[in-house]
């Protein structure tokens, strides 16, 4: 009798055995020089996997959303969001402005694989530091630059952020219930999905580069991921009527909904195929529906009235049962339903800490934490948190004497004239006030402990 | 968009800055023209797609495709169910609208993996393959014997993805393994229709709302092709495989992680405020005269521009700094809201569009301090959007002619790579077109 397998893929990803296990991107040297979250983002995929990400900005400033926090709420006198998308990340500050800094910069991408930077498009080429100046120093590097429209076409310098992309890619107006209520895609999508994208981009790069030895040129554009993720061009290039707000129903899939229970929850159905849907009108006792005409097949479902008797129907099942009866009765008969998670349920919910989606996290400087996990699990490499953010400039003596060599005199005369910096005393850029960076070991790198 | 073209940062003025983004601009537009002499990034990489009424799993395999790797599909022989799923009642032979878009670069093959001399040859095919994608159900094809418990013996550096909404571990991963994905129940696992809606609309339009685009999906397919990179990376540098694991209802909430954050740090759920932010005000959708503009001005220096601009500095006082202007008290910040919506109203889409980046333009020459810059742009809908020059110079979308379909537009994959640039170079969506391939196999 084998193994059942799902002991057998418990044992595979057990949790516990993560520490022991290698890193899968243990020897990659990445330059992040990015701020709020697109760029941060691609930067935490590498991080997460074992790279080593030196994240460089601007002294006293430093990332903006350092103090982009919800409501004006802080943790720990830092911005929770900031920690969630630099973790595992050192961090130093040189002003990219000074002369001197820019030469920093090219030492430590010669040293580099992968360079990463979401200023506006053109911002980083006009400060000498574009792809066209660091190819020359390390040709086999992997530069992406990720912006609104692309580095390159007509709308280049045009501005964004995640909702003036939504607004251009058009993604602006398919969510709601008709042409004049609709809303944005919450939570910065514009900004997460591609910065998936931009990293798989690099990913894609570094395979190609470990066959040809070449490095190149990556341009990673928010607008065109969110195109990717749309229905519409096709649709519309086969003579599909236009394709607008639907609400809660997926135009795609009948029944479809978000429903009320009857112990006031809601709950999410969705009936793709054929099968699914014998799966529901059977768990709703009502297999005659398979039956009838109408409904018999896909193709008679998806017309828009019977899906509108259809999707009556179903709310008014729910509305009889809990959110666990129909919970158990589609795993049990098989169609999708799904309870519609909150921040706090998601957070607590254990089968998200037992996945290592939420990650139960002692940090040196910040204590306990839940912090999310990698979004894929890896069962021989898994992706891991080893420390969260530190303050600007925090990693300079760390980086400069490792990486770079440098005596603690050099790193003097380049903090005397401002080259390298460190935080400003707002809250989010400075270390938490109960911290002592007099006595911090990494802060204080090897300080004094030469000629 | 304009007849001299703007930049909006000091740095980005200068004669010589000017002529070397001029030239940088052109060498893009040369480098990353699709030419015939490149291949995309995976060229090579051999790939085969196991699923059925599985999206993130097909649209995984078809990034893969396009990035060159060579994608082997195999669906059932009545076809994957997935061909259901369509718009408007659009088939386009025997495939759905999603179906179609998500087929690109694949060579579709039929199996009965019920049936032994089938499920042989797939074993065969698979086990032979870099990359396998597992879009069936946990354990489906472990039963089979050809799941990575079988296969990483057999093949021990093979990459073995798993797409499933559960997931393939963990005790709800075995509870809920009859449970099928679909991108709406994804969303509500991961929470996102939470955040989304109207709490003051009559019922059922103040219930959590489903987003418009298929968000869960399509990241639980990006992250996956990324996980299987990332494996593929540690091949190379130890010859070792191993099982990469997507749970379809998770992946949206762990990468785009601010719900946990939020639950994390308050211990309790976020209440829907409609278009407003919790970090950014104004940051939402308006109506203008003719239509809806989008306004994004949420720093302290935006938001005195704006109001410059819209002639309403007496609002400056009560709402300067952004900390005033949060929505910790949404009915307050409705105030506020009111007062843009009268203004925003009493101007069309291009005279708010004109006004604004004429002012970024010149705040940005500025050389003495921030007077920020208050960005409106239309709201546009797909087709309003699809119309920009931009991406026909770019190649934003691929236009396909195939025997079943005419001529289709794709959008394609971003991102644009200098070396290896991806490319849809075929589509079929004819059941069993490649079966051929499995004849070969003894």
């Amino acid at each position: 009798m084998p193994q059942d397998y799902f002991d057998y893929t418990g044992n595979l990803f057990d949790p516990g055995k993560i520490s022991e296990k290698p890193e899968a991107l243990k020897d990659l040297k990445v330059l992040d020089l990015t701020r709020v979250i697109f760029g941060p983002m691609v930067g935490k995929w590498f991080a997460l996997f074992g790279a080593e990400v030196i994240k460089i900005e601007q002294p006293d400033e430093g990332d903006d959303w350092r103090t982009g926090t919800y409501m004006g709420k802080y943790w720990k006198e830092s911005c929770p969001y900031f920690q969630s998308l630099n973790p595992n990340k050192y961090f130093i500050a040189i002003d990219l402005k000074k002369e001197e800094g820019k030469e920093l910069v090219k030492e430590l991408a010669k040293q580099s694989d992968v360079v990463i930077e979401n200023f506006r498009a053109g911002l980083i080429e006009a400060w000498g530091l574009g792809y066209s100046t660091i190819s020359k120093i390390n040709p086999k590097i992997i530069y992406i630059s990720c912006s609104g429209y692309g580095q390159y076409g007509p709308l280049r310098y045009f501005p964004s952020y995640d909702l003036i992309a939504q607004s251009m890619s058009g993604v602006a107006r398919l969510t709601g219930y008709s042409e004049d209520d609709t809303y944005k895609l919450p939570d910065y999508f514009g900004d997460f999905f591609p910065a998936i994208l931009g990293a798989v981009g690099v990913l894609a790069a570094l395979y190609n580069r470990s066959k040809t030895g070449k490095g190149q040129y990556i341009d990673m554009a928010q607008t065109e991921a969110l195109m990717r993720a749309m229905h519409q061009w096709t649709a519309q290039s086969t003579g599909c009527e236009e394709l607008g707000p639907t609400g809660n129903s997926d135009p795609t899939m009948v029944p479809s909904g978000i429903f009320k229970t009857k112990d006031d929850r809601y709950i999410a159905i969705a009936v793709a195929t054929q099968a699914q849907f014998c799966a529901l009108c059977d768990a709703m006792g009502k297999q005659n529906l398979t039956e009838n005409p109408d409904y018999a097949q896909t193709e008679k479902r998806l017309k828009k009235d019977n899906a509108d008797v259809l999707n009556r129907i179903v709310a008014d099942w729910v509305k009889e049962q809990t959110e666990s009866e129909i919970i158990d009765v589609a795993r049990q008969k098989g169609f999708a339903a799904a309870p519609v998670m909150d921040d706090w349920r998601l957070v607590s919910d254990p089968w998200r800490k037992e996945r290592g989606s939420v990650i139960d996290f002692e940090d040196d400087m910040y204590g306990h934490g839940l912090w999310a996990g990698p979004a894929a699990s890896l069962s021989e490499s898994p992706g891991r948190i080893k420390h969260l953010t530190r303050p600007i400039g925090y990693h300079n003596r760390y980086i400069l004497k490792e990486k770079l060599e440098f005596s603690e005199a050099h790193i003097q005369s380049l903090e005397d004239k401002g080259v390298i910096g460190y935080w400003d005393n707002r809250v989010g850029k400075r270390p938490p006030s109960y911290t002592d960076m007099n006595t911090d070991p990494i802060f204080n790198y090897k300080r004094g402990k030469e000629e | 968009m304009e007849k001299k073209e703007q930049v909006f940062s000091k740095h980005m003025t200068g004669k010589n800055t000017r002529e070397h983004l001029d030239r940088f601009n052109d060498m893009l537009k040369g480098m990353m023209a699709p030419g015939e002499l490149k291949s995309g990034p995976l060229e090579g990489l051999e790939v085969v797609e196991v699923g059925n009424a599985n999206f993130p799993g097909m649209i995984c395999a078809a990034m893969l495709g396009e990035m060159g790797a060579s994608v082997i599909k195999i669906e059932p022989p009545g076809g994957d169910t997935a061909r259901e799923a369509t718009y408007s009642g659009i088939y386009l032979n025997g495939a759905g609208i999603p179906f179609v878009m998500e087929s690109r670069n694949k060579r579709l093959v039929t199996a009965d993996l019920d049936n032994a001399s089938d499920m042989n040859r797939v074993s065969e095919l698979i086990s032979n393959s870099e990359v396998v994608i597992d879009a069936m159900p946990p354990g489906y094809l472990d039963m089979h014997g050809a799941g990575y418990r079988q296969l990483s013996k057999t093949n021990p550096s093979i990459v073995y993805a798993a797409l499933a909404p559960y997931g393939h571990f963990t005790s709800k991963a075995r509870n809920g393994r009859h449970i099928p994905d679909t991108d709406l129940t994804a969303q509500a696992e991961s929470g996102y229709p939470a955040l989304t809606g109207n709490p003051d609309a009559p019922e059922p339009y103040n219930f959590p709302l489903r987003a418009g685009i298929w968000t869960a999906a399509y990241t639980s397919a990006a992250v996956a092709v990324a996980g299987i990179l990332t494996a593929l990376l540690f091949k190379i540098s130890t010859g070792r495989g191993q099982m990469v694991d997507v749970a379809t209802y998770d992946a949206l909430s762990t990468w785009q992680a601010f719900s946990l954050v939020w639950g994390f740090t308050n211990e309790e759920p976020r209440q829907r405020i409609g278009n407003f932010d919790w970090c950014l005000f104004p940051y939402g959708y308006y109506k203008a005269k003719d239509g809806y503009v989008t306004v994004a001005a949420a720093s302290d220096s935006d938001f005195r521009g704006l109001l410059k601009i819209l002639g309403r500095w007496d609002l400056e006082d009560d709402w300067r700094h952004l900390f005033d202007r949060i929505a910790d008290d949404p009915h307050r910040l409705s105030e506020l809201e009111q007062e843009i919506k009268k203004e925003v109203a009493k101007h069309t889409r291009r005279e708010l569009f004109d006004k604004t980046f004429a002012y970024g333009a010149k705040a940005a020459r500025d050389k003495l301090r921030s007077k920020g810059f208050p960005i409106v742009v239309e709201t546009r809908t797909p087709q309003e959007a699809a119309r920009e020059k931009h991406w026909e110079i770019r190649n934003s979308f691929s236009h396909i002619e195939t025997k079943e379909t005419g001529i289709i537009t794709l959008p394609s994959l971003p991102p644009r790579m200098s070396e290896t640039p991806s490319k849809i170079n075929f589509l079929t969506t004819a059941l069993g077109a490649d079966n051929a391939i499995m004849q070969d196999i003894e």
